[in-house]
């Protein structure tokens, strides 16, 4: 039988390194704010981008310069499946769903997911766009 | 929680290290996430780290010619001592030719410098070409021929690199741009313009001895990525060049060992009259006397730190015996191991003289021009009034005979285990332990090779013999003497030597050559001997000699060897092999030891104990660890004939005195009858 990994509290550093005016400190990312830019973080990740581990990462950016059609749509999700729980373990996948947007030339990205040892389902959406 | 020190070079060590700190140290949590922000500035800091590790460690290691790997710093700390690298050799062959000039009007002709032969394309489709360094010219004789004879053709391209000296910028430097120079064959010259027509040749110097402002001279550097620089005088030491000087630099970019051996050539070359007329025709076919050789890769790096540093002990002076050692590979690339020792060690010692062998890369021995090069070579080092000898090398071969027990349950077959045993004792045969001179055979080691060859192999017994090649002058009387260097084991109840068959003057049979041991057991009788069957010695000759079985040496009174029944090659040979007294063999001197994987035998034993088959052990194979030899070496040759006269031509002049040194009655010069009877020690 799996061990039951329960969540306790996450504290990440933001990115913006902005100081928090109420304590002068960094800006902390906590709890779901800390999980949900960790997968986003992953999903923008080129492999080979981290030093020394080429595996970590995930092809959507790559994927963003294919034809913007169902088949891209279908391989971006698959993408950010592998990637999620591949190296995510805080979370656990409920559902990824990838819409081609042909007016705005994006995909339209929703990700479902439980945080492990709460039952609450978070949900993250974001565009993809390819930027040149 | 102390900062770690970050001395390793392992990313995911150092990556690990800032992940404990933070452990320790921190609110922040989510630096063991991969996809966290933190994460991203650890993988940061671990990188910057490994990097400055990394920097750290490189100038570390390479300030110290020891631990430098880097070609081009090995190469400049080596300069710190006054080591240039030896460079690429290009491969030179003798070859000769005439040329057919009754048409011309000349009295000489020139063989320009640059292409004179090419060869057809032999391996891989690759064609190599052959140039001389410098013209070459030869009078045209009364019979209108030109003869080209015996001249020395390298292989590789020949370039002409030219520079103009330029006083704006100071820090001109003169660098071939060709990887693969021999700088051996490098010719400098230099014009006081461009436009000039006369110009003075540079002489390449590697020392300030006899250099002055006037000197016309160069020095020679390895600069980045294989190159070479040219160095000029500043007026004090060797003559300053100056704008407008025009320099020009011919040299040969040579393939180095990829061309050794070979001997057909195409003539390609070109040929100009006295006249200045270029000459086309009525060249015949090149004959090659000596096939092209010597060719050989640049100095390697690892060669470069070994040698650095012992020619900067030698002061560029041959003294000790080692100078010598280290100044050869220098002036010979092609050595693969030498020694060198002082006449005054040998006995009877030959004083002013130190003796050198080298064994070369390819082959067994030298050849008579490249001993004479050698020489040459060496006064330049050498003290006044010390001779250099260079000796051929004394092969002591060794062989082994292994009986390799093994588990049958765990060998898929006896032939498998035995062709990793003959492998891993052959790459043993092959390695530097052996390979050089002052090797030791080490008996320990060798036993270890064979156990852990394979699972399947359970123990061995290997008996060891050491073997010389004597070289007889036949139909010749002549004295020989064989060392081996090494304590003979005396058995007592056998020969202790034994010799491939051979013939001398006066017998007909095949004859061989056994000892028998007298007083303390320290030396014996060489005796000569043929065989009535494969067991069973008739003597026909007592006392041709002596052996010392402590110092572990054969000599033989003049004997007249008209055959042998063993050849080396197409060199008749008299192997004589003995068992040394340690099994732990050492290579002497001069002597050089090969173990010879053509006389080392392996033969696979089922341990039947082991295997399971007999765990009582009552049919136990049983190996004697003390040999149970044929009593000659080679084929065996019988002869029934029981009674044999001997013969007054074998060794007259030696025999009596042998004999009377030894106090022995029981022969004398005069003829004298020996059976097989007569045999028993």
């Amino acid at each position: 039988m799996p061990v039951e990994r329960i969540s306790k509290g996450f504290k990440d550093i933001s990115a913006t390194f902005q100081i928090n005016p109420m304590n002068d400190d960094l800006i902390a990312l906590k709890n779901e704010n800390a999980i949900a830019r960790s997968l986003r973080n992953l999903i923008f990740t080129v492999p080979g981008e981290k030093p020394f581990q080429p595996s970590i990462g995930s092809r959507v950016s790559q994927l963003l310069f294919e034809s913007l059609d169902q088949i891209t749509a279908t391989q971006i999700k698959s993408e950010i499946d592998y990637t999620i729980k591949s190296f995510e373990p805080r979370v656990k996948l409920e559902e990824v769903k990838v819409t081609p947007d042909f007016d705005e030339g994006a995909f339209n990205c929703m990700i479902k997911y439980e945080i492990v040892g709460t039952s609450e389902i978070q949900e993250l959406t974001f565009v993809l766009e390819p930027t040149r | 929680m102390p900062l770690v020190n970050f001395s390793n070079v392992d990313f995911d060590q150092i990556k690990e290290s800032i992940k404990d700190y933070l452990r320790a140290n921190s609110n922040f949590t989510d630096y063991d996430f991969e996809g966290s922000n933190l994460s991203t500035i650890i993988d940061t800091l671990a990188y910057n780290t490994y990097i400055t590790s990394y920097n750290t460690n490189m100038v570390t290691n390479e300030v110290f010619i020891d631990s430098a790997t880097l070609r081009e710093n090995v190469v400049s700390l080596a300069r710190n001592v006054g080591y240039v690298p030896r460079s690429k050799t290009a491969s030179v062959a003798k070859v000769s030719f005439v040329v057919n000039a009754t048409g011309l009007l000349a009295s000489t002709l020139t063989l320009k410098a640059g292409i004179v032969a090419v060869t057809s394309k032999r391996f891989i489709n690759k064609a190599y070409t052959f140039c001389i360094p410098s013209d070459i010219t030869v009078p045209i004789n009364d019979s209108g021929e030109a003869r080209f004879i015996d001249i020395d053709i390298y292989q590789g391209t020949f370039i002409t690199q030219t520079f103009t000296v330029s006083s704006r910028n100071p820090n001109q430097r003169f660098i071939l741009p060709n990887v693969g120079i021999d700088t051996d064959l490098l010719n400098v010259s230099v014009f006081n313009s461009e436009e000039s027509t006369v110009s003075r040749k540079f002489a390449q110097f590697n020392s300030l001895f006899g250099v002055d402002g006037n000197s016309a001279v160069f020095f020679l550097q390895e600069a980045e990525s294989e190159r070479y620089e040219l160095l000029f005088g500043d007026g004090l030491f060797g003559v300053k060049l100056q704008e407008p000087n025009y320099i020009k630099a011919t040299y040969i970019v040579t393939d180095g060992a990829d061309a050794n051996n070979i001997e057909k050539f195409e003539y390609s070359g070109r040929l100009v009259d006295n006249n200045g007329k270029v000459v086309t025709g009525g060249v015949s076919f090149i004959t090659t006397s000596v096939p092209s050789y010597g060719g050989e890769e640049i100095e390697s790096v690892s060669s470069v730190k070994k040698y650095a540093p012992l020619i900067y002990a030698t002061q560029n002076r041959a003294v000790t015996s080692s100078d010598y050692e280290a100044l050869i590979p220098r002036i010979y690339s092609e050595t693969q191991s030498v020694s060198a020792y002082g006449g005054e060690d040998l006995n009877p010692p030959a004083f002013g003289k130190v003796f050198i062998s080298v064994k070369p890369q390819h082959g067994e021995y030298l050849s008579t021009t490249v001993k004479t090069n050698i020489k040459n070579e060496l006064k330049k080092y050498s003290v006044t009034g010390i001779l250099p000898e260079i000796v051929d090398l004394k092969y002591l071969y060794l062989e082994a005979d292994s009986d390799v027990y093994y588990n049958t349950n765990l060998a898929p077959s006896p032939d498998y285990v035995s062709s990793i045993v003959r492998s891993n004792i052959n790459s043993y045969s092959n390695s530097t332990q052996l390979n050089k001179f002052g090797a030791r055979f080490k008996y320990s080691k060798y036993l270890r090779i064979v156990d852990d060859s394979n699972e399947s192999i359970t123990s061995n017994i290997t008996n060891i013999s050491m073997r010389r090649d004597m070289v007889p002058t036949l139909n010749t009387f002549a004295e020989y003497e064989i060392c081996f260097g090494n304590r003979f084991y005396v058995s007592g109840t056998n020969y202790n030597i034994r010799s491939s068959g051979f013939r001398v003057s006066g017998i007909s049979e095949t004859v061989y050559l056994g000892d028998t041991p007298y007083g303390d057991m320290s030396k014996g009788y060489v005796v000569l001997f043929k065989l009535k069957s494969p067991t069973e010695p008739v003597v026909l000759k007592q006392n041709i000699g002596y052996v010392d079985y402590v110092k572990g040496e054969i000599k033989l009174n003049p004997i007249n060897v008209i055959s042998t029944s063993t050849k080396n090659g197409i060199v008749d040979v008299i192997q004589i092999s003995a068992t040394p007294f340690s099994n732990d063999v050492i290579g002497l001197q001069d002597l050089y030891l090969q173990l010879d994987m053509k006389n080392t035998t392996v033969n696979m034993v089922s341990d039947r104990i082991s295997s399971g088959n007999d765990v009582s052990g009552s049919n136990y194979v049983v190996s004697s660890s003390h040999g149970s030899k044929s009593i000659v070496r080679g084929s065996v040759d019988i002869n029934t004939t029981t009674e044999v006269e001997e013969r007054s031509s074998i060794a007259n002049r030696g025999l009596r005195s042998v004999v009377n040194t030894n106090n022995t009655t029981s022969s004398s010069s005069s003829s004298t009858t020996t059976t097989g009877t007569s045999y028993s020690y």
